[in-house]
């Protein structure tokens, strides 16, 4: 462990830097267009690293490179999809069509934009429920990780840590709007991508260079553990066996709800709608492919590589060294922690810590932002200034309230559960806003009520992660879930993806001619609205 | 390939790499696009 003093100095500065850049985003704030959408004039840099730090947490890092340790490199068909989806697909199809369609009906929130384009309340409505009720989850999620990770490296008390946070990044978002959240978020992404490319070399280093580390690897699936290969595993350079338990896992839920539910998360999609036009996409995109193949792709493969080194250093695979003494189980999520702490120079230490506390806050504030806003201008909607800020003080208090109340289970399931909820609720009715003329509006509300309704169904009795942290499905049925396998293990977004596209499809046949009231994607339009 | 016996996943290293190379090469052509 690096010394605290060096760490706090770290610390002292960053947060200062930090400060000033809000306290810049605060100054340039003048109107409810600045605080919602960043004047719809973002620079295609700030853009890009706004929406690569919002979209990466400290979860996906750590979380996600414990789970790399337990996997193997398979899981990097996930950092494909972040890239070629998240990214590629994002930006240059959704992304300038929201751009532009964003500016051709006046819209500065994701509810907005699929509100106005069916012309519906309801949807608006629906959309601001979904984001207040269930962003707070995940933003209470990425909290708690970030308050963790202060209380075990400045060895700080958990509460004030939560607080510190708390006031922190909800300070500068509540003074700053939109502006100060990507003025932070351009310097937490560039600490973030320093830090990890940092690592990988470190890393790459340290085990002989790229092709013997993944030999080296390889030869380590004699040791798989004999529970890990009932479970499928066949090393760490091998995807899991086809159809065995790790296979389900890591192809539905981590690959597909996590590559595919990002394209429908409303504090991305916002990002679309505060630039000038498709141009700026243009470029953005290769800031943000490059940003995030720093992020995920580094995780992963040093995740996975941790193997070599903690049984090179202890004759142990990392998830037989992360058994904590306590409890004599292991926790994937100390992997890298432990491996950073044992394997790099302690200077690297603070600079990966901070990296963490970067991806933290960067998440969080793009989080704040959204539900805050989806309370006072999508549920309230009124405009001003002041009631913006109001609504970010509410989302930060019901944040930090269930980030003292929530149980842990929830807590470690909140993520996927949010996604998932995203991606059903939300993705075939954006999608079809931006690209089918035909569908209607009782067909964009058939497809979200479908999808919300599905995936909690299934996230409440069928997927067994989630119907056990919830409970419900034990109070009522004496079960704590009525599924079996595979459906235990398999994603919700596998079922409500494609019920909740089907609702849309054939609502919006059933429903044609109604189509023709409502306001599609205008080229000239857009572009005309984009120039004022 | 590179140390990676299974093409599933040696794909997917690479894929990896060249999706991030793809919208480098993207964005510089459409640099003055739309």
């Amino acid at each position: 462990m690096t010394d605290y003093l060096t760490f706090g100095v770290v610390v002292g500065a960053y947060l200062l830097i930090t400060t000033a850049l809000a306290y810049m985003g605060y100054l340039r704030t003048k109107s409810n267009r600045d605080y919602l959408i960043a004047g719809g004039r973002a620079h295609p840099y700030l853009m890009a690293l706004a929406y690569g730090s919002a979209f990466i947490s400290t979860a996906a890092i750590v979380g996600f490179g414990g789970a790399a340790a337990l996997f193997g490199m398979g899981i990097l068909w996930l950092t494909f999809c972040n890239i070629f989806i998240g990214i590629f697909i994002a930006f240059v199809l959704y992304g300038k069509r929201t751009t532009l369609l964003g500016k051709q009906l006046d819209a500065q929130t994701f509810p907005e934009l699929l509100g106005k384009r069916f012309d519906s309340n309801f949807i608006r409505r629906l959309a601001g429920v979904v984001i207040t009720l269930g962003m707070p989850l995940y933003a209470a999620a990425v909290m708690i990780g970030g308050a963790r990770f202060l209380e075990t490296t400045l060895n700080i008390n958990y509460t004030v840590a939560v607080a510190v946070f708390a006031l922190f990044v909800g300070g500068y978002v509540i003074t700053g709007g939109l502006k100060g959240v990507f003025y932070t978020d351009a310097l937490q992404g560039s600490i973030m991508f320093v830090g990890m490319l940092t690592l990988l070399v470190f890393t790459y280093a340290i085990l002989g260079g790229v092709t013997p580390a993944h030999q080296a690897l390889t030869a380590l699936a004699a040791h798989v553990p004999e529970s890990l290969a009932a479970a499928g595993h066949q090393g760490w350079t091998a995807m899991p066996a086809f159809g065995s338990e790790y296979w389900w896992v890591l192809v539905t839920t981590i690959i597909l709800g996590v590559g595919v539910g990002v394209l429908a998360q409303p504090q991305l999609v916002v990002r679309f709608l505060s630039v000038r036009g498709p141009r700026e996409l243009n470029r953005a995109v290769i800031i943000g492919g490059v940003f995030i193949l720093a992020m995920t792709g580094v995780a992963f493969v040093v995740g996975a590589l941790t193997n070599v080194y903690f049984y090179q250093t202890t004759g142990q695979i990392s998830l037989l060294a992360s058994i904590s003494p306590a409890t004599g189980k292991p926790n994937i999520d100390t992997i890298i922690p432990m491996y950073i702490n044992s394997a790099l120079p302690p200077w690297f230490t603070s600079i990966f810590m901070l990296t963490l506390l970067a991806a933290a806050m960067s998440t969080l504030s793009g989080q704040f932002h959204t539900i805050g806003t989806a309370l006072s201008h999508d549920l309230y909607q009124r405009t001003g200034l002041l009631v913006s800020r109001l609504g970010i003080v509410v989302a930060l208090i019901v944040t930090v309230f269930l980030a003292y109340k929530l149980p842990p289970g929830i807590i470690a399931v909140a993520t996927a559960l949010f996604f998932a909820i995203c991606a059903a609720t939300f993705l075939p009715a954006y999608t079809a806003a931006l690209f089918w003329k035909k569908a209607t509006k009782p067909g964009a509300i058939a497809s979200m009520v479908t999808g919300l309704t599905t995936s909690l169904i299934m996230l409440t009795f069928f997927h067994a992660k989630g119907a056990t942290a919830l409970g419900i499905s034990q109070a009522l049925f004496g079960k704590p879930t009525l599924a079996g396998f595979p459906w235990v293990v398999v994603d919700p977004i596998v079922v409500s993806l494609p019920l909740s596209a089907l609702a849309l499809v054939v609502v919006s046949y059933l429903t044609q001619g109604q189509e023709q009231a409502l306001p599609y994607y205008d080229r000239q339009k857009a572009f005309a609205a984009a120039s004022d | 390939m590179l140390g990676i016996p299974d093409p599933q996943v040696w794909l997917a290293y690479l894929l990896c790499i060249l999706s991030g190379l793809l919208c480098v090469v993207y964005g510089v052509l459409n640099w003055n696009r739309d």
